[in-house]
């Protein structure tokens, strides 16, 4: 029998080194319909790497990312100390396989920040972020594992937006926010992930679960709005120009105060974003 | 799809001076590696002759911004100011082509154009660089770990051109 450290293991090489039949066709698409010679030769670049990068099982990109957990637990499922245990086990089993980027920092809390400790020379001491768990109807014990890179994660916002009662102030902040974010990224085309909510942990919160279920086949009026209008600006796929700056938009809009503010968590991720990957446990 | 420029190096000052901004071209032969960490290192000892003693030999030489790590190379930001700064003072020694991405300076455009130098970029494209790299070696400051200075023995990597002749991509 596989253990669950195996299981879990073989998922983060997965989410590193694979991407999914919907991203694939993403990619087709929009280098069928871009006209910018350079922009093409960009994104057939970036699928080429995934068929590469699937074949040899390694990763999809040298900044490897941090592991973030997402666990979906049926009503007669229960999460002990020790299925936790193990699933950290196989993260770091997982890590070495890749093999990730030593990008661990040693040390105590100045030395972390400063980074004056220097790098933990093994892949497998990269610790995931904290674990997000959501019920579901379903009667499954399922693992998501995303692996987040550092340049998305420099131009993401987590911030308020004053509604007006209208959705199209909101879409045009998160617009006028995804411009200025993908065009300082350089790796795109982008995914934009957006989580809509109350508090900044709501929002982010959303925001994980729209990476975790967004399908780039699948896309509803909100989010096809956002998409269309970010490509207007012509950025284009590593800053080149084109129409194919944003390939999808992930959103989950969650419950929302009864005020005047929306608090929105976006993301723009980059050219092989959200890398990820399930397994059932 | 675009037609490729195969150049193989060391780079020769004809091979440099037919390239214009948005050409592809496939690079094969050796390159070196280096980031902010050790590039600022490399032109010190350009400066101070000793380049010789470490092994190093800049003429017609490609420098490709990347830290070299297990999980393969691919390119950093070349407008950090500790890379962007290296790009005339190694240019003047030898480099004819620096390899990263993101826009540089119209200063940096200039300074390049004037040493018959250019700036590609090179998607992130781990894996198929994996694929087409055969050899590694650390040269210089093993030290510096991921980002100590490494030669690569490299196969039809493909880059974009985006300065040369005093032109930008991004302009
Ligand atoms: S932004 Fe994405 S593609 Fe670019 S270096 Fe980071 S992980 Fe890699």
């Amino acid at each position: 029998m596989i253990s669950i450290q195996e299981k879990v293991a073989d998922c983060l090489v997965r989410a590193g080194s694979t991407f999914r039949e919907d991203q694939k066709n993403a990619y087709r698409k929009a280098i069928a319909d871009e006209t910018n010679v350079q922009s093409c030769w960009v994104m057939q670049q970036v699928l080429d790497n995934a068929i590469v990068a699937e074949d040899r099982r390694s990763p999809l990109c040298d900044d490897t990312g941090i592991p973030h957990l997402f666990l979906e637990v049926g009503k007669k499922r229960s999460v002990t100390g020790e299925l936790l245990g193990q699933i950290k086990e196989g993260v770091a089993m997982g890590l070495r396989q890749l093999p990730g980027r030593p990008m661990a920092i040693k040390g105590d809390d100045y030395a972390r920040i400063d980074q004056s400790g220097g790098l933990d020379e093994d892949s497998g001491a990269l610790a995931p972020s904290p674990i997000l768990i959501k019920p579901v109807e379903e009667d499954v014990l399922r693992l998501t594992i995303l692996m987040l890179g550092g340049g998305p994660a420099i131009r993401g916002i987590t911030q308020r937006v004053f509604h007006k009662h209208s959705v199209d102030v909101v879409i045009e902040e998160i617009v006028n926010r995804a411009k200025e974010g993908v065009s300082k990224l350089g790796c795109s085309p982008c995914v934009l992930a957006v989580g809509i909510g109350r508090s900044q942990f709501e929002a982010t919160s959303l925001m994980m679960e729209a990476m975790v279920y967004g399908d780039f086949s699948k896309q509803s009026d909100f989010e096809k709005r956002i998409t269309e209008k970010v490509n207007e600006a012509n950025i284009g796929p590593l800053g080149l120009g084109g129409k194919h700056s944003v390939l999808a938009t992930f959103a989950k809009i969650g419950p929302q105060r009864a005020s005047g503010v929306r608090i929105v968590a976006l993301r723009p991720c980059c050219c092989f974003e959200p890398r990820r990957a399930t397994i059932e446990l | 799809m675009q037609k490729e420029i195969e150049l193989t190096t060391p780079l020769s000052e004809e091979s440099i001076s037919q390239l214009k901004v948005g050409d592809v071209v496939t690079i094969t032969g050796n390159i070196y590696t280096g980031r902010d960490a050790v590039l600022p290192k490399i032109v010190k000892a350009s400066q101070e002759g000793t380049l010789n003693d470490l092994g190093i030999d800049l003429q017609g030489s490609v420098i490709f911004h990347t830290a070299v790590s297990p999980a393969g190379v691919g390119p950093t930001s070349s407008n950090k100011v500790e890379i962007e700064c290296t790009f005339e003072p190694l240019s003047k020694a030898g480099v004819k082509m620096h390899l990263g991405k993101g826009a540089i300076s119209k200063e940096t455009v200039k300074a390049l154009s004037e040493q018959n130098a250019v700036f590609a970029i090179i998607p992130p494209v781990t894996a198929l660089l994996g694929s087409q790299t055969v050899e590694r070696e650390v040269i210089a400051f093993p030290e510096l770990g991921m980002e100590a200075f490494n030669r690569l023995k490299v196969v039809k990597y493909q880059a974009i051109i985006a300065a040369a002749k005093g032109e930008s991509i991004y302009d």
